[in-house]
């Protein structure tokens, strides 16, 4: 189904939206920083800046609580999560990239044991998807594949048009339904043109090639030249829309307490530290080894998708400059 | 069994600590009985697989099911406290309530072995691993041919399981053969002294017909194998177990991969042949 909505009646919409109790995210400023967050009133959404994590925590929070326990004497009572936790809600403003990571996800935490936690947002949340009108020399979705205009992921996809408004066509039954649920603040498509769309720099990756020499090299020399000065911080996992590796914690008292899931990064030298002492990846070169791997390899062999869809957050914030593009180029080269 | 559809999958079963037994000075089994009646009357499990054990507050840690699927109405863990959660679980004392999640994992494939010789060979606190599918051959006993375990530690105190080596010894229908590594043994030591490997090397078991199970630390592991090969055991013929730290335990958290492989999922049981594909990364 396609459509038009002006500015004003999309910032109608979500107001709406807003007021009839629906959890409304999208990207925000929140003390200089732009995140995906949830919106008090439409006029707060920054649709022109990529937010600095993607949109992936708006189904996997950074740290989330999976139940509550308390004790009393030998006795423990354990407390479920209230389904009252995943509220309808609808992502806005949402970046290609970050709308194409979204399917990426629901591979690893819907196949064999189902993630409800994951799965209940996905199931309530509509993705309204916008086009990408600015790059910078980070970003290289056209590298793995994607574009500023992919409409991968979203259910409802706007493209923002030059005589002011945005081109809106629908996806899924979803977006459709987000359409036809509000259908007085959409308009018949017009004949505006699209404004230009970001154009980033990179030429597409060979990824069969970059795959098939991940195939032949775990051990090779270049990974630590490729990665001996990164110092493990985990901000490149952090940031990213498809990195989804946890830990699994407690955190109370003797009494009382929660068990959560927090992010965790394979960049941490105590992700894979056995009870033991031994670890399997002692070295960083080792660690960092695994996040290609598992971005352009291992998660290709058993889902078929690549863990990564070119937001090029990670580069941005390396603290060390490591490339991941770049690397990546150069393997796909070799 | 676990059935998890639609259901929180964190979310552990509760369990009492029905016994407390102390293997070694800082190893310990607790055996676990399920408090929900359906729980405990409708899980089951097979020989090799494992699960998520957690002391409230401290968090979770993964251990192997170390009871025999033939012994019903209970499980067993067995551990060594050396970190947060196994120290909390080491306070737990009898009638105290723990967290279970699982079975997780695949199995020994039990069925196959059917008809032929088994040798079990385990180092040190690996012996619960295998001591699940002892048991449950050893129930199972006509369904077998031969069945010998080798089974070293560094000394007599570290040797896990005591009570059950002594009934294993006396038994007549199993070939225990059990040692300390040099150094490790005491003026009434009766068994061998030398390293796994070596043992087993002099042991000799025969290959044909033969399944080898073993487990022990990557030490062990790596100067076991060849002794195995020597005796005529191809990679088809020798399983192992493999343990790499999880969370999870449900193909999800992303840390127990060995390359491509999800320990959590693909294993932990593999042949020697599926190890040996595996880039070196356990």
């Amino acid at each position: 189904m396609q459509k038009f909505i002006s500015e004003q009646n999309l910032h109608t919409l979500l107001d709406k939206l807003i007021a009839e109790g629906t959890r409304v995210v999208a990207p925000r400023m929140n003390a200089g920083t732009p995140l995906y967050e949830p919106l008090k009133s439409a006029s707060e959404m920054v649709a022109d800046q990529l937010p600095r994590r993607s949109g992936k925590e708006a189904f996997f929070p950074l740290c989330e609580d999976i139940m509550t326990y308390e004790k009393e004497g030998q006795k423990v009572t354990l407390k479920d999560i209230d389904p009252a936790r995943f509220p309808e809600t609808v992502l806005v403003g949402v970046r290609p990239c970050d709308a194409a990571a979204i399917p990426v996800l629901d591979a690893v935490f819907s196949w064999d044991y189902k993630d409800e936690f994951f799965l209940e947002r996905r199931k309530k949340t509509t993705i309204v998807g916008l086009a990408c009108t600015s790059a910078d020399d980070a970003c290289f979705c056209t590298a793995v594949g994607l574009s500023p205009s992919e409409t991968r992921g979203s259910d409802l996809f706007l493209t923002p048009l030059e005589d002011g408004g945005y081109a809106c066509e629908s996806y899924s039954e979803k977006g459709e339904a987000l359409i036809k649920g509000h259908l007085e603040l959409f308009a018949e498509p017009g004949n505006s043109r699209a404004v230009s769309l970001a154009q980033p720099q990179t030429e597409k990756f060979d990824l069969k090639k970059v795959k098939a020499w991940l195939d032949e090299h775990f051990e090779d020399s270049s990974w630590d030249s490729i990665a001996t000065r990164c110092v493990g911080c985990g901000a490149c996992a952090f940031v990213c829309p498809v990195c989804h590796c946890f830990d699994i914690v407690d955190e109370g008292t003797e009494k009382s307490g929660k068990r959560r899931k927090n992010w965790d990064a394979c960049g941490f030298w105590k992700f894979t530290h056995h009870a033991s002492g031994h670890n399997p990846r002692d070295q960083q070169p080792k660690r960092y080894r695994n996040r290609i791997m598992h971005k352009f390899k291992y998660y290709e062999d058993k889902f078929g998708q690549t863990l990564c869809t070119g937001c090029g957050r990670c580069i941005r914030l390396c603290p060390v400059g490591i490339d991941i593009a770049q690397i990546v180029e150069e393997i796909s080269k070799k | 069994m676990c059935d998890h559809t639609n259901k929180n999958i964190y979310l552990p079963y509760l369990a009492t600590v029905e016994e407390v037994i102390d293997e070694t000075p800082d190893v310990r089994t607790l055996r676990l009985v399920f408090q929900d009646e359906q729980v405990r009357e409708n899980f089951t499990f097979r020989a090799g697989q494992f699960g998520e054990y957690s002391a409230f507050g401290a968090g979770e840690s993964t251990f192997c099911i170390a009871s025999s699927p033939t012994r019903t109405g209970h499980i067993e863990c067995c551990f060594r406290s050396v970190g947060r959660v196994t120290e909390e679980l080491r306070r737990l004392e009898v009638g105290d309530t723990m967290g279970v999640r699982g079975p997780y994992g695949n199995s020994f494939p039990i069925e196959e072995f059917f008809g032929k010789n088994l040798v079990f060979v385990a180092g040190g606190i690996a012996l619960p691993p295998l001591r699940t599918l002892i048991w449950n051959c050893l129930d199972w006993r006509d369904k077998f041919g031969d069945i010998t375990i080798v089974y070293g530690a560094r000394t007599e105190s570290d040797l896990v399981y005591k009570r059950e080596l002594k009934e294993w010894q006396e038994r007549a229908d199993v070939r225990l053969v059990k040692t300390v590594d040099p150094g490790g043994n005491g003026p009434e030591w009766d068994g061998k002294v030398g390293f796994v490997p070596t043992i087993l090397e002099e042991a000799a078991p025969s290959a044909d017909n033969t399944i080898a199970l073993v487990c022990g630390p990557p030490i062990m592991i790596k100067f076991t194998l060849p002794v195995l090969e020597k005796l005529g055991f191809t990679d088809e013929q020798v399983y192992t177990t493999l343990e790499n730290r999880m969370k999870c335990g449900l193909g999800k958290c992303g840390r127990c991969n060995v390359g491509n492989v999800y320990v959590c999922k693909d294993g932990p049981v593999f042949t020697a042949k599926q190890v040996k594909a595996m880039p070196m990364e356990f």
